[in-house]
């Protein structure tokens, strides 16, 4: 039996503990513990006779919020939200950093330019696109004005608000998750495509059969990290729709956001938080699959 | 081939040089040259500073500025610390429960801020923080990928310098000072740039938890300058420009160091 305290080389451990311990309790207190209050939260309701104390519910919330039609709303919007723009922004990324990868002359200058929109916070690349997709005086009417097409409505219709909200996003979010895969592009080696393009391989089929596979630990990173964002996604729909026109952009974190701050329905609000991280982990959990059968065939 | 180049790079900058030429033209210029479109919306005839005085002068911009950087280069400082020294723990001693414990700060990372926002308002109201700074700076000081940046970074700094300073007798923190600091720089840079833009960029838990004007930080005082001063299109242009400029004067230059920070993540696996 070693000596208590001390491990094998005789560091002192409860030092270790020490220095830890200033983060674990920031991690524990700040991340760790609103989790559990989230789930306990959405099992609990106000009390209409006493406010400000909270009766135990069970399951009550859920309940009421499977039986809102409004929820089957906003839960078909968010699904139809990242159908779309989950596969969208990945291909969109792996695009960008193959042009990125790219060797002549003026690529650095190139790539300084992809970079540029990582400077901005996505709160102002809505402000700034809210008022170029303006339906009366925006630059993009204008500029499709100027190669015939009408000027279209954007933000303010039903049809078209959410997609404009997949641009926007697409737009401010693509260099950042360019990033990733330039890198893994970076690490494939060029001996291995230099010696397929000997072997007669056109540049596609390099592509899909060496390049592809070697980079499946960046994409699927990305992959899965970018659909846990845009699941959660929160900022455009506050700023530039409220959630509309008619609910077409009412996303399920949004209606969280309504409940629980504009309604005063913090049960109502939680839940709807659990029923999304769970979506999220299910998500997730299907990508993985999918990419490790891909990885077998 | 270079089409392809050029037409992304424009996308790219286009929206942000209309935002930079028109808030350098007085207001009833802007929307004057963009319907008809005319090459003239991009290019100011007359430069106008106006806006960038006004936003600081009448409409207190500066004091969101101001908040946005204590904040955030409070965070930096604090941040760099607290995840440091955990980092050094995790890399440099043995001890019960190092593996799970570390397993454990990597998940926190997994945790969206957005889900964790509304319980978290509890959590900050029970302690009395809500519409404080300390409701902005603690919650955003521990961050589990600085903490695996550190760690990695220190594990692969030889042992032998610590094991020498030792049988000269160092204490530990002598060692993280004298020995491991020294060598730091790329990580506290990574680990400094992760900090400072998660809480420039930050806009969720600021509106929730803070309601003052005193404490209005920068997207946040932005999502307000557009509710209420609509119409002031210069001044909400040079507002974004000023909350753009600051993140990539510090970004542009520092690149490869972000690019190490974000890409360590990713390679977690």
């Amino acid at each position: 039996m070693g000596c208590r305290g001390k491990d094998m080389t005789g560091r002192s451990t409860w030092i270790a503990y020490l220095l830890l311990l200033p983060a674990l309790i920031c991690l524990a207190v700040f991340r760790l513990y609103p989790i559990a209050a989230a789930v306990f939260g959405s099992l609990v309701t106000e009390s209409a006779i006493e406010p400000g104390s909270q009766i135990f519910v069970g399951i009550q919330n859920y309940l009421q919020l499977f039986a809102d039609p409004i929820f089957w709303q906003s839960l078909w919007v968010t699904l139809k939200l990242n159908l779309v723009i989950n596969p969208l922004q990945v291909f969109l990324a792996l695009l960008l950093a193959v042009m990125a990868n790219q060797r002549f002359r003026a690529i650095s200058f190139y790539r300084l330019l992809f970079f540029i929109p990582l400077g901005v916070s996505l709160p102002i690349a809505c402000i700034l696109w809210h008022i170029m997709l303006d339906p009366n005086s925006g630059l993009l009417n204008s500029l499709l004005n100027l190669v015939g097409i009408p000027s279209q409505p954007f933000l303010i219709s039903e049809s078209q608000a959410l997609w404009s909200i997949v641009a926007i996003a697409t737009w401010k979010g693509v260099s950042f998750w360019m990033i990733f895969l330039w890198a893994g592009l970076q690490n494939v080696p060029r001996e291995v495509l230099e010696a397929a393009t000997i072997d007669g391989a056109g540049r596609f089929r390099r592509f899909l059969r060496i390049t592809l596979p070697l980079i499946r630990r960046p994409l699927l990173f990305v992959l899965v990290t970018d659909t846990a964002v845009n699941f959660l996604l929160f900022v455009p729909m506050f700023l530039l729709t409220r959630g509309g026109p008619s609910y077409s952009t009412n996303v399920l974190m949004y209606e969280a956001y309504k409940s629980g701050f504009v309604y005063g329905d913090m049960g109502r609000s939680l839940a709807l938080v659990v029923v999304l991280l769970l979506l999220v982990m299910v998500t997730v959990l299907i990508q993985f699959r999918l990419f490790s059968r891909e990885a077998e065939s | 081939m270079h089409l392809l180049f050029c037409l992304v790079g424009v996308l790219f900058v286009l929206p942000l040089w209309w935002s930079v030429a028109s808030s350098l033209r007085p207001i009833d210029e802007i929307f004057k040259f963009t319907s008809p479109f005319s090459i003239q919306a991009l290019i100011p005839t007359r430069l106008d500073f106006s806006a960038y005085v006004n936003i600081f002068v009448d409409k207190g911009f500066g004091r969101a500025v101001s908040n946005s950087l204590l904040v955030a280069v409070t965070t930096v400082i604090g941040g760099l610390i607290i995840n440091g020294l955990a980092g050094y723990a995790f890399a440099v001693f043995q001890f019960p429960g190092r593996r799970l414990l570390f397993f454990v700060t990597g998940l926190t990372f997994l945790v969206p801020f957005e889900t964790i926002s509304i319980p978290l308002y509890g959590v900050i109201k029970a302690f009395g923080w809500i519409d404080t700074y300390a409701a902005l700076i603690v919650p955003g000081l521990a961050n589990g990928v600085v903490i695996f940046l550190f760690r990695q970074f220190f594990a692969e700094i030889p042992p032998e310098l610590a094991e020498a300073a030792r049988l000269d007798g160092a204490g530990w923190l002598t060692i993280l000072w004298k020995i491991y600091l020294p060598l730091s720089k790329p990580v506290i840079i990574s680990g400094g740039l992760l900090l400072f833009l998660f809480q420039w960029e930050a806009f969720l838990w600021p509106l929730i938890s803070t309601r003052s004007e005193e404490l209005r930080v920068i997207q946040v005082a932005l999502a307000g300058f557009q509710e209420r001063y609509e119409t002031l299109w210069n001044e909400l242009f040079a507002a974004s420009n000023v909350a753009t400029l600051i993140p990539l004067l510090i970004l542009l230059p520092l690149q490869r160091f972000y690019i190490q920070g974000v890409t360590a993540s990713g390679f977690k696996g």
